[in-house]
């Protein structure tokens, strides 16, 4: 498969992969799966005073999942909080060149961004 | 620094020697022998003789004589040829065909095929090594039987079927067997009219020769209904214009396929790059420990998955089992078949050595292959159990 450079970069380099301390104040945390879809997904979110300050993942999956990942982190993190509403799985497939046929591979990085929401008490400092 | 490309798609395809092309050039243009080979003037005739002397290569190799080889395009047509062509030659005798569900699509579709036309097909048993036993096969046998089908040597596993043991148990039966030895040629010896063979798929691109051209071997006094029409070229069989250039280049690459000379060197770099992945935890290895071709490695990386591990490593050419352009990618058949999880198919990859694979680039490879399994590892951590079982 051709991969756009945009996912080739962000799948090896993957900055923002692995865990933030689970004991720090301000984490949320939200994962989504699909079995069927052979893609797992976990996202922490440090917040502090209303904006997202840091965003680390873990993700198994296919290299535009993992591009995908590490690119919502990106676009995530200095934001205000309520950006995790404006985030767009379908933008990202247009910034990142991601064949349309894996949108529901990247749909679930946004079920786990929803469960990170589910979860206001948590954002709180 | 970026790593040359390293080449381990060899059961998909080999680069075609230099000595091969060298052999087809010679046939092509004014001063080649570039007729028609079904012309009767000095040129076709001087065309047809390069066309029998390969012919005689070919069944040299296969251990077959030399009028039991005809030419097609590749294994896949000789596929078809061998199960529909039997099929529909033999209506008189019976409608059953017996294959396995680690066949080659190329056998799988041409059976669905004959069953939309009302043959019956069944599926022998196999264990979890991928090798299909004659008591097996001998179960599936009924008296409106014609043919069974198993390839020789499995295309995604390296597993490699006692083909003579089935022969056997078929012959016994009155059914004939025909074998997908597209894998075979160069890498296990085959001795296809001592052996209770009927038909067997041959192909030049896996042995270093062309894409595009190919053989099937069919025993003396078996008969197949051709699939085309239009000449009488191999016997009325499969008519067209014979590709003389392409012929002769099959013909070259067979001769210079020794298996007594190539297969301990592709064991020898194909245990060498087992020995070095086998050190990463919790691979496994699928498919039959000894009884397989010296050139197939099929390996599971759990909690890795294999299009993510390909272009990690993009700088080898390995092939994954699925078809990865999709949201669901479809699991290999054959893994599928085996037993293996869809999660474990999707972390699967197919190496295959060949004549040019150099042991720099196996220990290339083995380096590459720890360090990107652990980081994906890495990167994975936390997923649930199924992604790794």
């Amino acid at each position: 498969m051709d991969y756009d450079s945009q996912v080739r970069q962000r799948f090896l380099s993957a900055h923002r992969a692995g865990p933030l301390n689970d004991g720090a104040a301000g984490l949320v945390s939200g994962e989504a799966e699909d079995r069927t879809l052979n893609v797992w997904v976990r996202f922490q979110l440090r917040m502090r005073h209303g904006a997202i300050r840091t965003v680390r993942y873990n993700v198994y999956g296919c290299p535009h999942t993992v591009a995908a990942a590490e690119w919502t982190a990106e676009w995530l993190e200095g934001r205000p909080a309520g950006a995790l509403d404006e985030l767009s799985m379908r933008h990202c497939l247009e910034v990142l060149g991601v064949p349309v046929e894996k949108l529901g591979k990247l749909l679930l990085l946004e079920d786990a961004l929803a469960a990170c929401r589910r979860r206001p008490d948590e954002r709180q400092d | 620094m970026t790593h040359p490309e390293i080449y381990l798609d060899y059961a998909a395809t080999t680069p075609v020697d230099p000595r091969v092309i060298e052999a087809m050039v010679e046939c092509l243009g004014p001063e080649g022998d570039s007729a028609n080979p079904s012309s009767s003037h000095a040129p076709g005739r001087r065309a047809r003789e390069r066309v029998e002397e390969a012919r005689a290569q070919i069944a040299r190799r296969v251990g077959a004589a030399p009028e039991t080889i005809r030419f097609t395009s590749g294994a896949t047509e000789s596929d078809n040829l061998a199960l529909l062509g039997i099929m529909e030659a033999n209506r008189h005798r019976g409608r059953h065909l017996i294959t396995s569900r680690l066949e080659h699509k190329a056998v799988l579709d041409a059976a669905s095929a004959l069953q939309a036309q009302g043959f019956e097909v069944s599926f022998t048993e196999h264990d979890a090594d991928g090798v299909i036993s004659p008591d097996a096969v001998e179960a599936c046998i009924r008296d409106d039987t014609v043919l069974v089908s198993i390839m020789h040597v499995n295309n995604e596993t390296g597993v490699l079927q006692d083909i003579a043991a089935i022969g056997e148990r078929c012959r016994q039966r009155g059914v004939l067997l025909h074998a997908d030895a597209a894998q075979s040629t160069g890498k296990v010896p085959l001795q296809l009219d001592d052996w209770p063979v009927d038909l067997a798929s041959l192909t030049a691109h896996k042995t270093y020769g062309p894409m595009g051209i190919g053989a099937i071997y069919i025993r003396k006094g078996v008969n197949v209904q051709p699939l085309i029409h239009g000449g009488e070229q191999e016997g009325g069989l499969r008519p067209g214009t014979l590709a003389t250039h392409q012929i002769v280049g099959f013909g070259e690459a067979m001769e210079l396929a020794d298996p007594d000379l190539e297969s301990p060197r592709l064991a020898e770099r194909r245990d060498r790059l087992w020995n070095g992945l086998s050190a990463i935890g919790g691979v496994r290895l699928n498919g039959h420990p000894t009884q397989r071709s010296p050139h197939v490695l099929n390996v599971t990386f759990p909690g890795v998955q294999a299009e993510s591990l390909q272009l990690a490593v993009s700088e080898v050419a390995v092939s994954t089992g699925s078809a990865c352009n999709s949201d669901v990618p479809e699991p290999s058949h054959v893994l599928s078949a085996m037993g293996l999880s869809d999660a474990l198919a999707a972390a699967t990859l197919r190496f295959s050595v060949g004549r040019f694979t150099t042991e720099s680039e196996i220990d290339h490879v083995v380096e590459r292959m720890q360090a990107e399994v652990a980081r994906l590892r890495n990167l994975a951590r936390g997923a649930p159990d199924w992604t790794a079982a």
